[in-house]
C-alpha cells in the first residue's frame, strides 16, 4: 500500500512506509489554481510517483 | 463488609511448585496474606472466604476456574473481592487478572489486585482493572497490602480515585475528563517555568508510541497489478447511503466504478468534518484520481484499476475503531484479488 | 507601548432611556443601538436582550462573546482593521466594562458537526457552574441579516454588529471614573533589569488552514490569514482587539472575550509583575494546510522567536481542531532543538478514553504537555425557564432538557486556556 497525504507528520508519526506527499489537505490529488490540463498533468504524475513507491522495497 | 480472597497454592499454603496442578478449594476464614489486608481493612472487615487454587490449574483450566470463582463469590454475598498481590508470579497474575475481570464485570462488585509491571498478567489486565504496583518482592508485602486496602475502602465508599502515583496502582492507560483549579493556561506557565529551571515536572500527557507497521512487499510488477483506491478523505456518493459519519466514522463504503472513466460532481458529496470539501465538491479526483488512473490504465501503466473504491472519513477516531475498519477493508482487498493499494489521506 | 485598562464594574445591564452607566448599572437605549448596528444594510433586523449573572437561561447559538471595551480618544483604534483602519492595537486607554460580556448569535450553527442548536451560553444549572462565562452579565445581540446574502457576508456583519455593540456600551463609561487602573508593566526582549529571570516568550496559533478562510473574514488586524507568516505582536496588541477568533467553531473552543483577557499572556504577565520571568514577548502564527506551508510557518516562527526575542523557553497553543497539533510540537521541537525549553496545550481527541488513541505527536524532547479534556463530559441540563434564541424556530430545541457535552457550552473548552477540565490519564 502506499499513501498519498498532505498531513506527512501524521503519516510519519505513525510510521507508515510508503508515503507519497500530496498536494494540500484540501486537495490531495490536485491543485485548483491551475487550468484542469494542468491539473489533470499533476494528477497523472501524482498517481505515477505513488505506483512507482509500491514497487520500491525500500521506505519511502 | 464480607469480603472474598484468591490466593495461589503458594500463598495458600497448599505447597510450592510441586502443588502447583491443585484444583480450586474453599476456605472459611482468611487464611496467610488475607489476615494482614483484612486487618489493615479495619472495624467490620471480614474476608469471609479464601479460595485457592494451583497457579498451572488455574491457567490450564481458566473457563472453569473463572467460572466457579464467580459462583463462589456470588454465593458468598460478597461487597468487595481481593486477588494476590501476586509480585512478578506468571501465572498467578494471569489467572488473578481473569478472575477479578470476570467478578467486575459480572458481579459488579468493587475488585482489587496486586501485580508487578512485569508481570503477564497486568499487560493483559490493566486496563480493565485497578491493580497496585506490588513491585517484585514478596517482602514488601505489607506495604502492598496497605495500598491495597486504601483503595478497597475508597472504592466502597465511592469516592475518587487519584492518580496512579497518588493510589500505587499500575497505570490503566485510560483517559477521563477532570475539573481542576488551575486554567490550563496558568498550568502551562507552571510547567514550562519547572522545565526551564530544572525542577521536576509532571507532563499531563505521554508521548504516544505505536506499534511498528510492517513493510509490505512491493509489487512485482505494476504494470500487471490490480490496483484499488481507497480514501479516508469521506467520498461518497450523493445522499451517503452508507450514512459514513463526518466524524470518528465507525463505517466505510465501497462505490462502483465500473464504466465510469470520471467522477462527477453532481454525483459525489463529502462526509468528513475536518477540512473544507469545497475544491474536493468541486472535482472528486482531487480525492479519487480516477481520471489519471483510466488514463494510466489505457496505457498499460497499471494491470487493470479495480472496479470500485473503499471510503471513509478519517477524523476524530479512536484508533480500536480504526483498526476494525482497517482489518475489514484488508478482508474485502483480499478477497477482490487486489495487489496494490492506494490510499489518499486528508 | 502602554496599554491601560479602566476598569468598571458592572453588575448589571437594563434598557433605559439613554445609555449610560449609572454606579455599577449600565442602562441600554436599545432604539439608539439598534439603528446604529442596523445603519449596515446588510442586516434587516436585530434583537437586542440582557442575561442576568446565573440566570436560569440558555442562549444560543453562540457565534462570539467579546468584553466590551471602547478606546480613549487620542488612544489607538477600536478593533483595528474591522472597525477602524489597521493601527497598531494596544496603546493608549481602553474602557472596560468589567463583569459584563456581549454575547453575539447567530441564526443557526455553522458548524454541522454541533449539532442545530450550535454553543450554548448556558447561565445557570449543573454545567453552567463551571462557564466562566455564567457569572457575567450578558448583553445579548442576534443580528439577523438579508437571507440571500452569502454565509460569508451574513458573518461578516454579524461580526462587525457584535463589535459595534461593544464598543457603543463600552463608551457609556468614557468620563466615568473607573474603579480600578491596570497599566501593565513594560514587557519585551529588550526591558532591562532582569537578568537571572528566565526569559520567556508565547507562540501561539491564530487560525488553522484546515479551512481557507473566507475572503471577509477578519482575524488579525482585519486580514483573514491568506499568506500569513508568522509575525512579531507585542502582548496587548492581542489584549486590545487585533486579534478575532475564526468564524468556524474550533475544537476546544476560541471567543474574544479570551483574547482581550488571554489566559495565557495575562499569566505571563502576572508573574513577569512578580518578578518569576522575564515575558519577553509573542509570535502569531497559524497552522498550515500543507507540508511546505507547514515547513515554512514552523520554521519561521520559531526562528522569528529565536532571533527577536532571544527566550530561554517558550509556552505554545494551537487553534483549531486535530492537525494544528502537529504544527505546534514540530515548532516547540524546533525551538527545543535551538535550546529554548517548551511547554504545549492540547485536546484531548480519543473518543474511546484509551491512551493509545490519544495521538498526537511523539517528539522526546516535547513532554511538557498540558492536556485539555471534554471528550466525556456530558451533562443532563433540566429545561431552562428562559431561552433566547438566535433564530426563533431554535426556540424549543434550546430550552429542552438534554444532554448536552462539555465541547457544546461556550466558556468550558477553551484552546486560549481558560479551560478547567483536564483529561487525566490514569
Amino acid at each position: 500500500m502506499v499513501q498519498v497525504t498532505s498531513a506527512m507528520p501524521i503519516a510519519k508519526m505513525i510510521g507508515s512506509t510508503r508515503v507519497i506527499l500530496g498536494h494540500g489537505i484540501v486537495n490531495v490529488t490536485g491543485d485548483p489554481t491551475l487550468s484542469p490540463e494542468e491539473e489533470k498533468k499533476l494528477r497523472c504524475q501524482l498517481v505515477q510517483q505513488a505506483l512507482a513507491a509500491l514497487e520500491s522495497e525500500e521506505k519511502i | 463488609m464480607r469480603i472474598v480472597h484468591y490466593v495461589n497454592q503458594f500463598f495458600g499454603g497448599v505447597g510450592g511448585e510441586e502443588a502447583a496442578g491443585s484444583p480450586l478449594e474453599e476456605r472459611a476464614g482468611a487464611v496467610g496474606p488475607g489476615l494482614l489486608f483484612e486487618q489493615m481493612m479495619g472495624e467490620g472487615a471480614e474476608i469471609v472466604t479464601t479460595l485457592i487454587c494451583g497457579d498451572n490449574h488455574a491457567v490450564e483450566h481458566q473457563d472453569e476456574v473463572v467460572a466457579s470463582v464467580v459462583d463462589k463469590v456470588k454465593k458468598a454475598r460478597a461487597e468487595l473481592f481481593v486477588a494476590g498481590p501476586c509480585f512478578e508470579a506468571g501465572r498467578y497474575g494471569m489467572a488473578a487478572g481473569a478472575i477479578c475481570a470476570a467478578v467486575q464485570s459480572e458481579l459488579g462488585i468493587p475488585v482489587v489486585t496486586g501485580m508487578s509491571e512485569e508481570n503477564p498478567g497486568t499487560d493483559l489486565y490493566r486496563e480493565s482493572l485497578y491493580i497496585i504496583d506490588s513491585g517484585r518482592q514478596t517482602a514488601e508485602m505489607r506495604g502492598v497490602m496497605v495500598k491495597m486496602a486504601d483503595l478497597s475502602k475508597k472504592m466502597m465508599n465511592n469516592e475518587k480515585i487519584g492518580s496512579p502515583s497518588e493510589e500505587g496502582y499500575l497505570i490503566r492507560g485510560l483517559i477521563r475528563d477532570e475539573f481542576v483549579e488551575q486554567t490550563a493556561g496558568r498550568r502551562l506557565v507552571d510547567m514550562l517555568l519547572a522545565k526551564v529551571k530544572g525542577e521536576p515536572f509532571e507532563s499531563e500527557m505521554v508521548s504516544t508510541f505505536f506499534e511498528p507497521i510492517f513493510m509490505s512487499v512491493a509489487v512485482k510488477d505494476i504494470s500487471n497489478a490490480k490496483v484499488m483506491v481507497i480514501t479516508d478523505g469521506g467520498l461518497v456518493p450523493k445522499g451517503n447511503p452508507d450514512n459514513i459519519e463526518g466524524m470518528a466514522a465507525t463505517r466505510w463504503g465501497t462505490y462502483n466504478l465500473e464504466g465510469l472513466d470520471d467522477l462527477k460532481s453532481e454525483d459525489y458529496e463529502i462526509s468528513h468534518g475536518g477540512y473544507d470539501p469545497k475544491f474536493v465538491q468541486e472535482d472528486p479526483h482531487r480525492l479519487v484520481p480516477l481520471d489519471a488512473l483510466r488514463e494510466l490504465e489505457k496505457e498499460g501503466a497499471i494491470g487493470e484499476l479495480h472496479n470500485e473504491f473503499i471510503s471513509t472519513s478519517g477524523l476524530g477516531n479512536p484508533l480500536s475503531n480504526t483498526r476494525r475498519m482497517g482489518k475489514e477493508m484488508v478482508e474485502k482487498v483480499k478477497e477482490e484479488g487486489v495487489d496494490a493499494v492506494i490510499l489518499t489521506s486528508t | 507601548m502602554q496599554l491601560t485598562l479602566a476598569r468598571h464594574p458592572v453588575t448589571e445591564i437594563n434598557f433605559g432611556d439613554k445609555t449610560r452607566l449609572d454606579g455599577t448599572s449600565l442602562l441600554v437605549d436599545a432604539e439608539e443601538l439598534r439603528a446604529l448596528l442596523l445603519a449596515d444594510d446588510r442586516l434587516q433586523s436585530v434583537d437586542l436582550e440582557t442575561v442576568r449573572a446565573g440566570e436560569n437561561c440558555r442562549v444560543g447559538p453562540v457565534f462570539d462573546i467579546i468584553e466590551p471595551r471602547a478606546k480613549e480618544p487620542g488612544s489607538s483604534p477600536d478593533f483595528p482593521g474591522i472597525l477602524n483602519t489597521p493601527a497598531t492595537a494596544g496603546m493608549g486607554t481602553t474602557h472596560v466594562l468589567d463583569g459584563a460580556a456581549v454575547t453575539v448569535l447567530i441564526e443557526g450553527s455553522v458548524a454541522d458537526t454541533e449539532g442545530r442548536v450550535g454553543r450554548v451560553l448556558e447561565m445557570s444549572g449543573p454545567a453552567g457552574e463551571w462557564s466562566p462565562y455564567s457569572s457575567l452579565q450578558h448583553f445579548i445581540v442576534a443580528p439577523h441579516a438579508r437571507p440571500e446574502l452569502a454565509t460569508h457576508i451574513k458573518l461578516n456583519a454579524t461580526r462587525r454588529a457584535g463589535m459595534k455593540a461593544v464598543v457603543y456600551l463600552a463608551q457609556a463609561a468614557m468620563g466615568e471614573t473607573s474603579a480600578e487602573t491596570t497599566t501593565f508593566d513594560a514587557v519585551g526582549p529588550m526591558v532591562e533589569g532582569r537578568e537571572g529571570l528566565p526569559r520567556v516568550a508565547y507562540v501561539g496559533q491564530i487560525f488553522s488552514r484546515q479551512r481557507s478562510p473566507e475572503i471577509d473574514e477578519k482575524v488579525i488586524y482585519g486580514a483573514n490569514t491568506n499568506g500569513m507568516m508568522p509575525l512579531l505582536l507585542h502582548p496587548d496588541e492581542w489584549l486590545d482587539g487585533a486579534i478575532v477568533p475564526s468564524y468556524t467553531l474550533s475544537l476546544g473552543g476560541a471567543e474574544t472575550y479570551f483574547y482581550q483577557n488571554h489566559p495565557v499572556i495575562t499569566d505571563l504577565y502576572r508573574r513577569h509583575e512578580a518578578g518569576e520571568l522575564s515575558f519577553v514577548g509573542t509570535v502569531a502564527t497559524i497552522a498550515g494546510s500543507d507540508n511546505e506551508d507547514r515547513d515554512r510557518n514552523c520554521q519561521a516562527a520559531a526562528n522569528l522567536a529565536k532571533w527577536s526575542l532571544k527566550p530561554d523557553a517558550a509556552v505554545l497553543t494551537k487553534f483549531g481542531g486535530g492537525v494544528p497539533h502537529s504544527d505546534m510540537a514540530i515548532t516547540a521541537n524546533l525551538l527545543e532543538g535551538a535550546g529554548i525549553r517548551t511547554a504545549v496545550m492540547v485536546s484531548d481527541m480519543a473518543k474511546d478514553r484509551r491512551i493509545e488513541s490519544a495521538l498526537l505527536f511523539n517528539f522526546p524532547d516535547v513532554d511538557a504537555i498540558v492536556y485539555c479534556g471534554g471528550v466525556d463530559t456530558i451533562w443532563k441540563v433540566p429545561r431552562a425557564e428562559r431561552v433566547v434564541a438566535g433564530h426563533p424556530d431554535l426556540t424549543e430545541a434550546l430550552a429542552m432538557s438534554q444532554e448536552i457535552g462539555a465541547a457544546s457550552i461556550v466558556g468550558i473548552l477553551n484552546q486560549q486556556g481558560a479551560t478547567r477540565l483536564r483529561a487525566v490519564i490514569y
